[in-house]
C-alpha cells in the first residue's frame, strides 16, 4: 500500500500502519477496475467459496454472526435484514444495491465503484445467493458518471467471463445485474424512494408496510443494501465472521470506511476498525484541522454536529455511542467546521441542501424544511433577524421533528437544533449586530 | 387547421440502443426505462423537449405528463437546452469550505453568465448543484458527465480555455490525501472529442 | 382488535386504519390527503396522533406495567399518521393531548404559509376543508412573514376545469384519482420540494371522468369552470337525485341557486357510482338554463304558436282528440322518463283507448336480462369480464367499476361514519390486472386501453361473434368430456366474425368459464338485433357468466319493466309516427328527418312536450313545456334493476310540467281522475306493481328482481341485421343538448363524425371540418374527426334519441360542408 501522497494516489493516501486496509486495498491503483487485475489479486474467491461450499442459509448465518450492520446510514444488522426475505415461493426475488450516495460528507462508495467495481459485483453475487435472488439492480447516483461506466464495463466483463449469468462462476446459481443510473435526487437514496425511482415513478418515498422484503421493487421480495455493506460481505465470507467480529466495539463490528472533509489537512476516506475515535481520524490520519476548528458533523450533514471538545473528539465512532450522545454515526462522514465559518452561514448551506432535496410529498418538509426554514436563514443573514425569529425557528423546526413522512426532514431538523444548542451565541450575535460573528468569505486557497 | 411542427422521433433510428435499454428491465417493469431514455435524450440534445417526453411516454407506456413528472423531479434533466459544456459547481458545505462559492463567483465573472444561464454562443452553461460526492476533493466542477476536482484558479483557467477550444481535458486524478500539487495544473492535456465516452 | 381511542374502547377488524377507528369512536382528526375510495398516502401529516401499543416478550406474553399489572403501553417515538397506521390489539390512540394539538397547529401553519387565503373571492369558501380545519385546529395566526409562493391563478386545465395553483395544498388527491380511478395518468406533480405543482402536458385532460377532481379537491384549487364565480356554497340548495344521462343511475347532487342549476356534483351511492360521475353527467346541465327554454304552453292560433295557459292548452287537446277514435292516437315518451311518467302515460293511453304507446329509443332486444343478471358490484368484483360494445360511452360508471375489478380490491365495508376514509388495502400506483378484461367492438373504444385482450369484429356482426364464441365453448365442452374430440374448428366466416385470433378467442372463453365471477357486458350494438342478444345470452349461460345489459337510456329498464309499450308491433314507435292520426310526443324530435316531418305535417293533431321549440314542436298544434330531468320527482331503474329516486331541484322552470303533470292537466280537462295524475297517485300504482315503495327508497336505492316470466315484449324493429355505412355509436354526451351546453361543446368540439383518415382523404374531408349529412333520414351536423381507430368504409356518429345505436345508411350525396358552422368557428 502506497504511503505517499501525490496527485495520482487515491483519497485514502494515508493509513494508520496499525490497521490493514481491506475494502479499499485496490482503490487508487490504476487499472484495478479490470477483471484481470481483480482476479489476479484473488478476486471472486469469496463468491466461489459461498456458492460452492455454503448454503444460502449458511451465508446468512455467517453474516449474522459477523454482526455486520448496514453501512448506508441506519446501521441495521445485515444478516437479520436478509433473513426477513419471505420463504422462496417461485416469485422473482431482487437485490438492490443502494449506490445513491448523496449525503453531504459521504464519498466512500464512489471510489469502490470507480476503482474496484468487481469487489462490489462479488459482494452482489454472494448477497443474491444468500437471499436467493437472481437479479440485482445497482442504483447509482446520476452524477457518478465514471463510476457508472466502470460498473457497466465490469458487469459486461463479468458476464462475458461467466461470473454473472445463468451459471454464475460455473455454479447452477443465476445472478444478473442491471446498473440503473439516477439523475440527481438525494431522496432517491432513501430505500422506498429508490424503489419508486427504479420503477420509473417520481422519487417520492412510499409507504411502509409493505416492507421491501414483502413487496419491494415491482412488488417483488426485495432486499436493499448499501455498496459498502455488500463489499464488507466479500471479506466476511472470505475470512470468516470471527475475523470481522474480532474488530470493533460491542455493538459495531468490523472495519468501516470513514470519510473526512471540511477544513482538515488531508481529507479523504480512511478504513478503520469501528470504534476508533474521532481524534484518531481527524488528527492521526487526516492531519488535523487546518486552522482552528469549532465543531464537526460526526457522520454526514444529517447527523447533529458536535462542538470541538475533547469529550466528543475522544468518542469512539460506533453506532451505539453516537446514538446515545444525541447524534448518529450515519455514513461516517466527518465534516470539520472551522472557527472562521459562521455557524449560521454553515447551517444555511446545510438547510439549503435539504430544501433543494425535499421531495415535496409531505407538508412539514415541503413547507417547513424546503420553504420556510431557508427563508428564515436568509433573513438572519441579511441582518434582518430578531431574537423572536430565533425562537420561531426553533419552534418551527420542532414541528418538523418526527412529523414528516420520511427521515429527510429530521435529517435537516436535527442538525439545525444541534446548532442552536451548541452555537446559539453566533445566532444571537448575528441578530443583535446585524452582521455575523465570523465574516471570512474566501475559502478558495489556490 | 394548425400546422404541427413535426420532429423526427429520436429513437426511430436507434432500435438497437432502445432494445438494449428496454432489455435491462423485465417486461412488466418497462416503465423503469424512462430514466435511461431521458438520459439519452438529455445527453444528445442537451435538454428534453415536450416532443421527446411524449415519445418516451409512448415507448414505456406512460402519459407525457407522467414522463414530465419524472423528468422534472431530477436535477440532471433540463427542460431548456444547456450549453455544450454544462458546468456544475457543487456548493454544499464541504466544497464551500474548499472555496466553491469563490470558484462559482470566478466562473460568473469569467463567463458572464450566472446560475441557470447559457452563454450567447451556447458553449457554456452554469449550474450550482448540491453535493457531488467530491467532499474530500473539492471544489469540484462537473463538466457534463466528468468531474474536475480540486479546482484551483489556474486549473479553472486552463479548463475553461481548453473547453473554449473544444478540447476536453482528461480529468486529473487529483485524489491526493493532501493538497500537494493541487495547483500544478498538471493534468494531461489529452483531449478527446467533446462528449465522447460519456454516454448513459 | 380492541383499540382505545381517548376514552372509548371499540373492536375493529384487522387492517382497519387508525383514522377510521378514531372516526368510528366518534372523535375527529383533521385530514387532507386521505379520501374515500382512494389509497391512503400519509402526505399531509394533518392526521397525526400519539399512538401506543402493548408488546409481547420473547415467550409471547404481554409485557406488563409493574404498577398496574396491565399490559404496558409502548408509545411510538414519533406521532403517527393515523391514516397509514393499522390498528393493533390493545392499541391506545390519543388525539386530544396538548402534544397532539401542538403538532396539529404546526401542520395547519405549514399548510397555510403558501396558501393565498383568498377565501373571500374563492368559490370553495364555506365548503373548504382547509378553511374548516384551520378554524378547528389552527391557532388563527401566521408567523410566516415572507412573500407567499406566487403561481398561476386561473389556469384552464381543460375547458371545464380551472386550476388555481396558489391554492393547492399538495394533498395529491387529484393526481392519485386519475391514476387509481379511471387509470389515466393525465395529471401529475411537476418539479419537487417546495416547487412542486400539479400540471398536465396532455392536450387538456384526456379522460372521461375529469370533473371528479373538483369534488375531491379539499380547497379551491380545482374548480368546475361551468360554475366558477357563480355562487358561494352556502347559497346553494343541494338536491340529491339520480343522474339521468345514461342507464348507470349515478347519485348526483344538484346545486341550484336562485332558481338556476349552477353545478352537478357526484354523490355517494356505494352500490352504484361510489362517489364518481362522468363528465357528461357533471357538465351536461347547462341546456336547462338556455335562453330559448320553453316556459309556458303554446297553442297554434291562426297558424302561429302563441302562449296559452295550461287550462287553455288542455282544453284544446281535449277538443281536438275528442273527434278521433282512441286507437288513432299515439303516445311516446323518451326513455329517460320516470316510472311515474310511465304510469301516467299508460293511464292516459288507457283512458283514450289506444294501444299506440311506446318509449324511445327502445332496442330490438330486451334490456332486462332473462337470467343471471349482474349488479355493478358483481362487475366491480369480477375476475373475468367480457365487454361487447363501448361501455365508457354507454354507461360510463360501468367503465369505472370495471377498473375496480382490474385493481382487484373488493368494496370496503361501511363503518359507523360511512365509507372508510383510509382503506389500507388500496395502494398508490395500483397494478391494473388487464388480463381480466376483454373488449370487443367494431372500432377502437376507449376501454381497450385497459384490456388484456381486444377484438375488432365487423360492425353488425354481433350475432356472428357470439355464435362463433359459442362454437368454441361447445368444442371445449366436447373436449372436456372426451379428450379425443376434435379440436376447435371454425370456418373462415366464423373466424372473421371473432375479430381476434382463434387462440385469443379460445383463451377468452376458457378464462370466462374458469373464472369464479365472470360477467359479460352486453352493449347497444348487441341489443340492436334480437338474434345477437339471444346469442349473447346463450353464450353467457354457456360459460356461466352473469350478464350486464347496457340499456340505451336512463330508464330503459324501468319503462320496459312497466310495459310502457305498444299492444302490437305496428303501434310501436316509430311505426306510430306513420300510422297514428294524432300524436302526443314527450321529449322526442322525430321531425329532424325531413320525410318524417312531412308525414307529421299531415297529422290531424300533434302535441309536443319538450324543453325547447324543436323541429317537431315547431309544427305542433300544442306545445307543452317540459321539465328537465333535474326538475322531476320520481323513480328510475338503472341497468342493474335498481330503483333509484329522482328529486326535483328548486329550479325556475316557468310553467313546465313533467309527463305526470301533462296527464294531470289532460285528466282534468277530460274530467277524469287518471292514475298517475300526480306523483303520489302514480306511486300507488308502482307500489302495487313492484311491491316496493318508491317513496321510501334508501340512498342506495333498491334492487328489484322481477318474479316469474316476463310478459312477452313487442319488438320495435325487424330482426334482420341491417347493413350500413355509418355506425351510430353510444355517446356519453347527449348530442341533442350539446349545442346548448357551451362548456361541453367547447370540450368536445361538437358532435363528431369520426372517419378513417384514408376514407376522409377520399371524401375530401379534413380534420375539424363542419359538415352535415343525412343519416337514416335524419339530418346530422357534425365535425369531422380523423381517427385511425375507425374501420375503413365506416363512419361513426353519436346517437340521438331518434337515432338509435347500430348500423345506419347515410346518403353520401348529402354530405356537405356546413357553412353555418364554419362561420361560427371563424
Ligand atoms: C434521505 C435518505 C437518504 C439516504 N441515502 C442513502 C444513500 O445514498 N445510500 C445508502 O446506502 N443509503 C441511504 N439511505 C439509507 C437507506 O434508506 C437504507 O437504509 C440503506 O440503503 C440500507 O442499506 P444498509 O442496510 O446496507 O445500510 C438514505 C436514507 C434516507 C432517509
Ligand atoms: S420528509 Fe416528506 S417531503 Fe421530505 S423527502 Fe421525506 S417524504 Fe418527501
Ligand atoms: S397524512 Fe394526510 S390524512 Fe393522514
Amino acid at each position: 500500500m502506497s504511503d505517499v501522497a501525490d496527485a495520482t494516489t487515491p483519497i485514502t493516501s494515508r493509513h494508520d500502519p496499525r490497521y490493514e486496509v481491506v475494502m479499499y486495498r485496490h482503490v487508487g491503483i490504476d487499472g484495478a477496475w479490470t477483471l484481470d487485475y481483480y482476479r489476479g489479486h484473488g478476486g471472486y474467491a469469496s463468491a466461489r467459496k459461498a456458492l460452492t461450499t455454503m448454503t444460502p442459509a449458511q451465508v446468512i448465518d455467517e453474516v449474522k454472526a459477523s454482526k455486520l450492520r448496514g453501512r448506508g446510514g441506519a446501521g441495521f444488522p445485515t444478516g437479520v435484514k436478509w433473513s426477513f426475505m419471505p420463504p422462496v415461493d417461485g416469485r422473482q426475488r431482487l437485490l438492490v444495491v443502494n449506490a445513491d450516495e448523496s449525503e453531504p460528507g459521504s464519498f466512500k462508495d464512489r471510489y469502490i465503484m470507480e476503482d474496484d467495481p468487481h469487489q462490489l459485483i462479488e459482494g452482489i453475487i454472494i448477497g443474491c445467493y444468500a437471499i436467493q435472488a437472481t437479479k440485482a439492480f445497482i442504483y447509482i447516483r446520476g452524477e457518478y458518471g465514471l463510476g457508472y461506466r466502470r460498473l457497466v464495463q465490469a458487469v459486461e466483463e463479468a458476464r462475458a467471463a461467466g461470473i454473472l449469468g445463468k451459471n454464475a462462476l460455473g455454479s447452477d446459481v443465476e445472478v444478473d445485474i442491471t446498473v440503473h443510473r439516477g439523475a440527481g435526487a438525494y431522496i432517491c437514496g432513501e430505500e422506498t424512494a429508490l424503489m419508486n425511482s427504479l420503477e420509473g415513478l417520481r422519487g417520492n418515498p412510499r409507504l411502509k408496510p409493505p416492507f421491501p422484503a414483502q413487496a419491494g421493487v415491482y412488488g417483488l421480495p426485495t432486499t436493499i443494501n448499501n455498496v459498502t455493506t455488500m463489499t464488507s460481505v466479500v471479506h466476511i465470507i472470505e475470512r470468516g465472521a470471527d475475523w470481522f467480529a474480532s474488530m470493533g466495539t460491542e455493538d459495531s463490528k468490523g472495519t468501516k470506511l470513514y470519510q473526512i472533509s471540511g477544513t482538515v489537512v488531508r481529507p479523504g476516506v480512511y478504513e478503520l476498525p469501528m470504534g476508533a475515535t474521532f481524534r484518531e481520524l481527524i488528527y492521526d490520519l487526516a492531519g488535523g484541522p487546518k486552522g482552528e476548528a469549532k465543531g464537526f458533523f460526526p457522520g454526514g450533514s444529517s447527523t447533529p454536529p458536535f462542538p470541538w471538545r475533547d469529550e466528543f473528539l475522544d468518542m469512539p465512532m460506533d453506532y451505539g455511542t453516537l446514538a446515545n450522545s444525541g447524534s448518529m454515526l450515519g455514513t461516517g462522514g466527518v465534516i470539520v467546521i472551522p472557527k472562521e465559518k459562521d455557524i449560521v452561514d454553515a447551517m444555511y448551506n446545510v438547510v439549503r441542501f435539504y430544501a433543494h432535496e425535499s421531495c415535496g410529498k409531505c407538508t412539514p418538509c415541503r413547507e417547513g424544511i424546503s420553504t420556510w426554514l431557508p427563508k428564515m436563514y436568509q433573513k438572519l443573514l441579511a441582518g434582518l433577524g430578531t431574537r423572536e425569529d430565533l425562537d420561531l425557528m426553533e419552534d418551527m423546526v420542532r414541528n418538523t421533528r418526527g412529523t414528516a413522512f420520511c427521515p429527510l426532514a429530521d435529517a435537516c431538523a436535527m442538525p439545525v437544533q444541534a446548532s442552536f444548542k451548541w452555537f446559539r451565541d453566533e445566532y444571537e450575535y448575528l441578530v443583535d449586530h446585524g452582521t455575523p460573528m465570523y465574516t471570512k468569505n474566501d475559502w478558495w486557497e489556490a | 387547421m394548425v400546422e404541427l411542427e413535426t420532429v423526427p422521433p429520436f429513437f426511430a433510428d436507434k432500435q438497437e440502443l432502445l432494445d438494449e435499454i428496454l432489455g435491462r428491465y423485465p417486461e412488466y417493469g418497462r416503465r423503469s426505462a424512462v430514466m435511461p431514455l431521458l438520459r439519452e435524450v438529455q445527453h444528445a440534445e442537451r435538454y428534453v423537449s415536450e416532443a421527446r417526453l411524449a415519445e418516451i411516454g409512448e415507448i414505456v407506456g406512460m402519459h407525457a405528463t407522467e414522463v414530465k413528472g419524472v423528468m422534472s423531479f431530477y436535477s440532471e434533466y433540463h427542460g431548456e437546452p444547456v450549453g455544450t459544456y454544462h458546468l456544475q459547481v457543487c456548493s454544499t458545505l464541504s466544497c464551500s469550505l474548499a472555496g466553491s462559492d469563490e470558484l462559482y463567483d470566478y466562473l460568473v465573472e469569467k463567463l458572464g453568465i450566472v446560475n441557470g444561464e447559457v452563454d450567447a454562443e451556447g458553449r457554456f452553461s452554469l449550474q450550482k448543484v448540491e453535493c457531488l460526492g467530491s467532499c474530500g476533493s473539492g471544489p469540484v466542477i462537473q463538466v457534463n458527465d466528468t468531474y474536475y476536482e480540486r479546482v484551483s484558479r489556474s486549473r479553472c483557467d486552463a479548463l475553461i480555455e481548453a473547453l473554449s477550444r473544444d478540447e476536453v481535458p482528461e480529468p486529473w486524478r487529483a485524489r491526493g490525501g493532501d493538497n500537494e500539487g493541487a495547483d500544478k495544473a498538471d493534468f494531461l492535456m489529452h483531449t478527446v472529442a467533446a462528449g465522447e465516452g460519456e454516454t448513459r | 382488535m380492541k383499540v382505545t381511542i381517548n376514552d372509548v374502547s371499540m373492536d375493529f377488524a384487522p387492517g382497519t386504519s387508525v383514522i377510521d377507528a378514531v372516526f368510528a369512536a366518534g372523535y375527529d382528526v383533521p385530514y387532507f390527503c386521505s379520501q374515500e375510495y382512494m389509497s391512503p398516502i400519509g402526505a399531509c401529516r394533518m392526521c397525526l396522533a400519539r399512538v401506543g401499543a402493548p408488546r409481547k416478550d420473547r415467550e409471547g406474553n404481554w409485557i406488563l406495567d409493574e404498577e398496574t399489572g396491565e399490559p404496558k403501553i409502548f408509545y411510538f417515538p414519533n406521532m403517527m399518521a393515523t391514516c397509514t397506521t393499522q390498528v393493533m390489539e390493545g392499541m391506545v390512540v390519543d388525539t386530544l393531548s396538548d402534544d397532539v394539538k401542538r403538532v396539529q397547529n404546526g401542520m395547519v401553519e405549514f399548510t397555510l404559509i403558501n396558501h393565498p387565503l383568498d377565501c373571500p373571492v374563492c368559490d370553495k369558501g364555506g365548503a373548504c376543508e382547509l378553511q374548516d380545519r384551520a378554524y378547528e385546529y389552527g391557532t388563527g395566526e401566521s408567523r410566516f412573514v415572507f412573500d407567499k409562493r406566487h403561481q398561476e391563478k386561473h389556469h384552464p386545465l381543460s375547458e371545464v376545469i380551472t386550476l388555481d395553483r396558489e391554492r393547492c395544498i399538495h394533498c395529491k388527491r387529484c393526481v392519485r384519482y386519475f391514476e387509481e380511478v379511471p387509470g389515466d395518468g393525465v395529471l401529475d406533480f411537476i418539479e419537487r420540494g417546495g416547487h412542486t405543482y400539479i400540471g398536465t402536458l396532455e392536450d387538456g385532460l384526456p379522460s372521461n371522468f375529469t370533473g371528479n377532481i373538483t369534488d375531491i379537491c379539499p380547497v379551491g384549487a380545482l374548480l368546475d369552470t361551468t360554475s366558477r364565480f357563480r355562487g358561494r356554497n352556502w347559497e346553494y340548495d343541494h338536491t340529491r337525485s339520480t343522474g339521468m344521462d345514461d342507464a348507470g343511475g349515478s347519485a348526483i347532487v344538484i346545486d341550484a341557486r336562485t332558481g338556476r342549476i349552477e353545478r352537478i356534483k357526484g354523490a355517494l351511492n356505494p352500490e352504484v357510482n361510489k362517489t364518481w360521475i362522468d363528465d357528461g353527467t357533471r357538465f351536461g346541465h347547462e341546456y336547462v338554463d338556455a335562453d330559448d327554454r320553453l316556459r309556458s304552453p303554446l297553442v297554434r292560433k291562426d297558424g302561429e304558436l302563441v302562449p296559452a295557459t295550461w287550462e287553455e292548452a288542455a282544453q284544446v287537446v281535449r277538443d281536438r282528440l275528442g273527434g278521433l277514435s282512441g286507437k288513432d292516437i299515439g303516445i311516446a315518451l323518451r326513455a329517460d322518463a320516470t316510472l311515474e311518467e310511465g304510469v301516467a302515460a299508460k293511464a292516459l293511453a288507457e283512458a283514450l283507448g289506444t294501444g299506440q304507446l311506446d318509449h324511445a329509443p327502445r332496442p330490438a332486444a330486451s334490456v332486462v336480462p332473462q337470467q343471471a343478471p349482474a349488479t355493478l358490484t358483481d362487475l366491480a368484483t369480477a375476475d373475468a369480464i367480457f365487454v361487447v360494445g363501448d361501455v365508457t360511452e354507454e354507461v360510463p360508471i360501468a367503465d369505472l367499476r370495471i377498473k375496480d375489478a382490474l385493481k382487484g380490491v373488493t368494496p370496503p365495508e361501511m363503518m359507523a361514519h360511512g365509507v372508510p376514509i383510509a382503506d389500507l388495502r388500496l395502494k398508490e400506483h395500483p397494478v391494473f390486472h388487464r388480463e381480466r378484461l376483454s373488449v370487443a367492438a367494431p372500432y377502437r373504444v376507449d376501454l381497450m386501453k385497459h384490456a388484456g385482450r381486444t377484438a375488432s369484429y365487423p360492425a353488425g356482426g354481433e350475432a356472428a361473434l357470439f355464435a362463433a364464441l359459442q362454437a368454441i365453448a361447445e368444442a371445449q365442452d366436447a373436449k372436456a368430456e372426451d379428450a379425443e374430440a376434435a379440436a376447435v374448428q371454425l370456418d373462415d366466416g366464423q373466424r372473421a366474425a371473432l375479430g381476434m385470433s382463434l387462440a385469443d378467442a379460445e383463451a377468452l372463453v376458457r378464462g370466462l368459464r374458469e373464472a369464479d365471477n365472470a360477467v359479460v357486458v352486453i352493449g347497444g350494438f348487441v341489443l340492436a338485433t334480437r338474434a345477437a342478444a339471444a346469442a349473447a345470452a346463450t353464450f353467457a349461460k354457456a360459460v356461466g357468466a352473469k350478464q350486464l345489459i347496457l340499456g340505451p337510456m336512463a330508464n330503459s329498464y324501468g319503462l320496459e319493466l312497466l310495459h310502457v309499450g305498444p299492444s302490437h308491433d305496428r303501434y310501436a314507435y316509430p311505426g306510430m309516427l306513420e300510422g297514428a292520426r294524432a300524436l302526443i310526443l314527450s321529449n322526442l324530435d322525430p321531425a329532424q328527418d325531413p320525410d318524417v316531418r312531412a308525414t307529421l305535417e299531415q297529422k290531424d293533431f300533434l302535441v309536443v312536450h319538450d324543453l325547447f321549440l324543436t323541429e317537431t314542436a315547431k309544427i305542433a298544434d300544442v306545445v307543452l313545456p317540459a321539465r328537465s330531468v333535474y326538475e322531476r320527482d320520481g323513480t328510475t331503474v338503472n341497468l342493474e334493476g335498481r330503483f333509484l329516486p329522482l328529486q326535483a331541484a328548486p329550479v325556475d322552470a316557468g310553467e313546465s310540467e313533467d309527463f305526470v303533470g301533462v296527464v294531470g292537466a289532460l285528466g282534468d280537462a277530460l274530467g277524469q281522475r287518471l292514475e298517475g295524475r300526480s306523483v303520489r297517485s302514480a306511486r300507488r300504482v308502482l307500489r302495487k306493481r313492484f311491491e316496493l315503495d318508491p317513496a321510501e327508497l334508501g340512498p342506495s336505492g333498491e334492487l328489484y328482481r322481477p318474479k316469474g316470466r316476463p310478459a312477452p315484449r313487442v319488438s320495435i324493429r325487424s330482426d334482420e341485421a341491417v347493413g350500413g355505412n355509418v355506425l351510430v355509436t353510444p355517446s356519453m354526451l347527449r348530442v341533442e343538448y350539446l349545442e346548448r351546453n357551451p362548456h361541453l361543446l367547447a370540450l368536445s368540439g361538437g358532435s363528431r363524425l369520426r372517419v378513417n383518415p384514408a376514407d376522409a382523404a377520399q371524401h375530401g374531408l379534413g380534420d375539424g371540418e363542419a359538415v352535415s349529412l343525412r343519416v337514416g333520414g335524419v339530418v346530422r351536423r357534425a365535425r369531422v374527426r380523423l381517427d385511425a381507430g375507425v374501420p375503413a368504409g365506416l363512419m361513426l356518429l353519436p346517437t340521438l334519441p331518434e337515432q338509435p345505436v347500430g348500423l345506419a345508411h347515410a346518403d353520401l350525396a348529402t354530405l356537405t360542408r356546413d357553412e353555418r358552422e364554419l362561420e361560427v368557428a371563424g
